[in-house]
């Protein structure tokens, strides 16, 4: 009793204080989610608990993809009408996400809605699945990350592991053509909805180095029927046998795909139904798969779900559109090598042409060793003759991403160093041409930043 | 003229960026009029360490390094081994250079054997060495920067000189304030960053000791090498001030 009534202050006290440094952040004109979500867990450490305990919550974790898959997830239950706040704005750590279900709840602890959506960092999911009884995990890949924040891919698996061992009551959704994330299955009981895609998506890849080359239980190598990306694809051990399961929601074909959209379809239990995916890019066809498993398990009709995928919007740097000057803006987050290739498995399609920025900073939240740009396949970017004009690079790291496209054979007097971000921004759109900007994670913040006060768009709590 | 680079185990070894310096060798040659013949030799494959004017060795993740030992044991060792007192210019990263040591045993006593080419041993330790740093290269009277990302210690053993002192980070082991091992032209480091590119007076050290063993004494054709100095610099500055 005395317990009880003591938890009920500690929860009162605890979700006031969050409030209020979030509004007193927000007055500041600053977006941080960060700082509150540690304020109230000093208060009462387990607040996540107390708050999630009667919220249907998803989790979506993995190396890339998390955010445009919650964004999809997203579109698709305010279709279905369900009741439900999700993380946005990033705040994927345990600090985050506690302040994002203190927001969200009276001030009595009692969350206004049913439902929660939560993306959670693969190293976070550990300490979030602690407290929050998830109905759902989704795993969306693995993927070699920053070394320097993550270790290595079995590392990151292993925190995978431990969170979904916490998460005993969770369907998982699980990539079928990752077979680091495959394993999963083999450690822990949970039903599983296999996704994933059965037919290769470009015609021409980048070259990428694979992430996961040799059989996870036997150290054997692997064969593939056929290749998506990365390490992603129908992979079997020849010799313990360990392969691509099937999945029970797939893409069985994809029929175009092209600047704006890729259009796929979807099969499950024999059913099948097209869909348009509102943004480019063959990695967002993994992403919409992992959504469209996610619907299967909270029970949403795949009709439905998929002409979701035709109507969000991820903005925040994924694929986001802006218009400086007249000249269109495309904004693209890049986080590790896998990542950026898929990007310039993307680029590398264009025929038009285009000016390209890349901007490298090496904060905590960017991957603090900056080493991984020279695994990423440039070479076949820098080779875009006629079609890519001219490349500027910023960033705190500006100085190595020039060199890399120095070594990446483009020709020095066409590859600009521009620290200043509103420069940046000028020069580049200076030529009337289409540019694509890829930066790091910071670096997209302080872009944005420069982007919402310069050219008049919204900053990304508003 | 041309110089045969044999780049070993590259689909193992191939942590954070280590192949840029691979590419990075390639194009001071290239841009010098030399022809480079990248040859990969992995898993199964003979090595014939004669072929070649240099190697390079990169470094790996745990589980990936545990997959090449088998196949480094055996043969490739004794190549490996004549080769480099022959004096075969190795360039080799973290993982690689460990691999040249005697052993590796890890924090809790499990001694796994490498190559022993080199009179030196590392040790694994539970803190990890993480971050960007810089040493000393008497040698070529420069600072050498870089990105080190390692929980073994190394330790080096008589005959087996360190490249330089740390003047930012851990090094070779956190302990004696050395980085790096220089054996014959044998030049092995835990940096990534990747290496070669922003610290040029290296790369074409590494060169031009690979053409004079092949050719006799030359001098290297000057390159423009402003790039690479403003990344160099920008890390050194850095580091300086902190």
């Amino acid at each position: 009793m005395w317990y009880n009534c003591g938890m009920k202050i500690k929860v009162f006290f605890a979700v006031l204080a969050c409030k209020c440094c979030r509004s007193l952040i927000r007055l500041l004109g600053r977006g941080g989610t960060d700082f509150p979500g540690r304020v109230a867990l000093k208060i009462c450490p387990n607040l996540l608990g107390y708050l999630a305990k009667d919220v249907t919550t998803v989790i979506v974790t993995g190396t890339n993809g998390k955010t445009t898959t919650s964004r999809m997830i997203e579109q698709s239950w305010t279709d279905a009408g369900i009741s439900f706040f999700a993380n946005k704005s990033g705040a994927n750590l345990l600090s985050g996400v506690t302040a994002e279900f203190a927001v969200h709840s009276t001030m009595t602890g009692k969350c206004r809605y049913t439902h929660a959506l939560i993306e959670s960092d693969e190293a976070a999911f550990k300490a979030i699945s602690k407290f929050v009884d998830a109905k759902a995990v989704v795993v969306t890949n693995v993927f070699r990350d920053q070394l320097d924040r993550y270790g290595e891919v079995t590392h990151t698996l292993e925190n995978i592991r431990i969170g979904i061992e916490n998460s005993k009551n969770a369907t998982l959704c699980v990539n079928a053509d990752d077979s680091l994330c495959t394993s999963l299955h083999d450690m822990l009981p949970n039903p599983v909805v296999f996704f994933g895609v059965d037919t290769p998506i470009y015609h021409d890849r980048v070259e990428e180095l694979s992430d996961a080359p040799y059989c996870i239980r036997c150290k054997h190598e692997y064969v593939y029927d056929y290749v998506t990306y990365g390490h992603l694809g129908g992979y079997r051990c020849p010799n313990c046998g360990y392969c691509r399961p099937q999945p029970q929601v797939h893409v069985t074909k994809v029929l175009t795909t092209d600047d704006e959209h890729s259009e796929v379809i979807f099969e499950e239990s024999g059913r099948q139904v097209p869909a348009s995916i509102h943004l480019p890019g063959g990695y967002n066809i993994y992403n919409a798969c992992a959504c469209m498993a996610a619907a299967s398990v909270m029970g949403i009709d795949m009709e439905l779900a998929a002409k979701s995928l035709s109507s969000f919007a991820c903005g925040f740097g994924r694929m986001e559109k802006f218009q400086i000057h007249d000249t269109d803006v495309r904004m693209i987050l890049i986080k590790n090598p896998a990542g950026c290739n898929q990007v310039l498995n993307f680029l590398t399609q264009r025929t038009e042409p285009f000016v390209f920025a890349a901007c490298l900073n090496d904060r905590a939240q960017d991957g603090k060793d900056v080493s991984w740009i020279w695994d990423v396949d440039f070479e076949r970017l820098t080779a875009m003759e006629g079609v890519l004009s001219d490349i500027y690079v910023s960033g705190v790291r500006a100085d190595d991403m020039a060199l890399r496209f120095l070594y990446a054979g483009f020709p020095k007097e066409r590859i600009h160093v521009q620290k200043d971000y509103a420069q940046l921004m000028e020069e580049a759109t200076s030529q009337k041409l289409p540019v694509f900007v890829m930066p790091t994670y910071t670096a997209m913040l302080a872009l944005r930043g420069t982007i919402a006060k310069r050219y008049g768009y919204k900053e990304f709590w508003q | 003229m041309e110089l045969n680079i044999c780049h070993l185990y590259p689909d193992i070894l191939n942590l954070y960026g280590d192949r840029g310096n691979v590419l990075c060798l390639r194009k001071r040659l290239l841009w010098r009029g030399i022809d480079a013949n990248v040859e990969e030799v992995s898993i199964g494959q003979k090595l014939e360490a004669s072929k070649y004017d240099l190697l390079f060795i990169g470094g790996g993740q745990d589980f990936e390094q545990e997959v090449l030992l088998p196949d480094l044991r055996g043969e490739k060792t004794q190549e490996l081994i004549s080769a480099i007192d022959d004096g075969l210019p190795v360039l080799a990263i973290c993982g690689g250079y460990q691999m040249l040591g005697q052993y590796y045993k890890t924090w809790d006593g499990v001694q796994c054997d490498f190559t022993g080419a080199l009179n030196l041993y590392t040790v694994g330790s539970k803190q990890r060495m993480i971050g960007n740093y810089m040493y000393t290269c008497d040698e070529l009277g420069t600072t050498v920067v870089g990105f080190e990302n390692h929980s073994g210690k190394t330790y080096l053993g008589d005959g087996v000189k360190p490249i330089g002192k740390v003047m930012a980070g851990f090094g070779n082991n956190g302990e004696d304030g050395f980085e790096g091992a220089r054996y014959k032209n044998v030049f092995a480091t835990y940096s990534h960053g990747c290496l070669l590119p922003k610290n040029p007076q290296v790369a074409d050290f590494m060169l031009k000791t690979a053409l004079e063993r092949k050719y006799g004494a030359m001098e290297l054709k000057p390159l423009d090498n402003s790039l690479e100095t403003a990344a160099h610099d920008y890390m050194q500055k850095r580091l300086s001030e902190k």
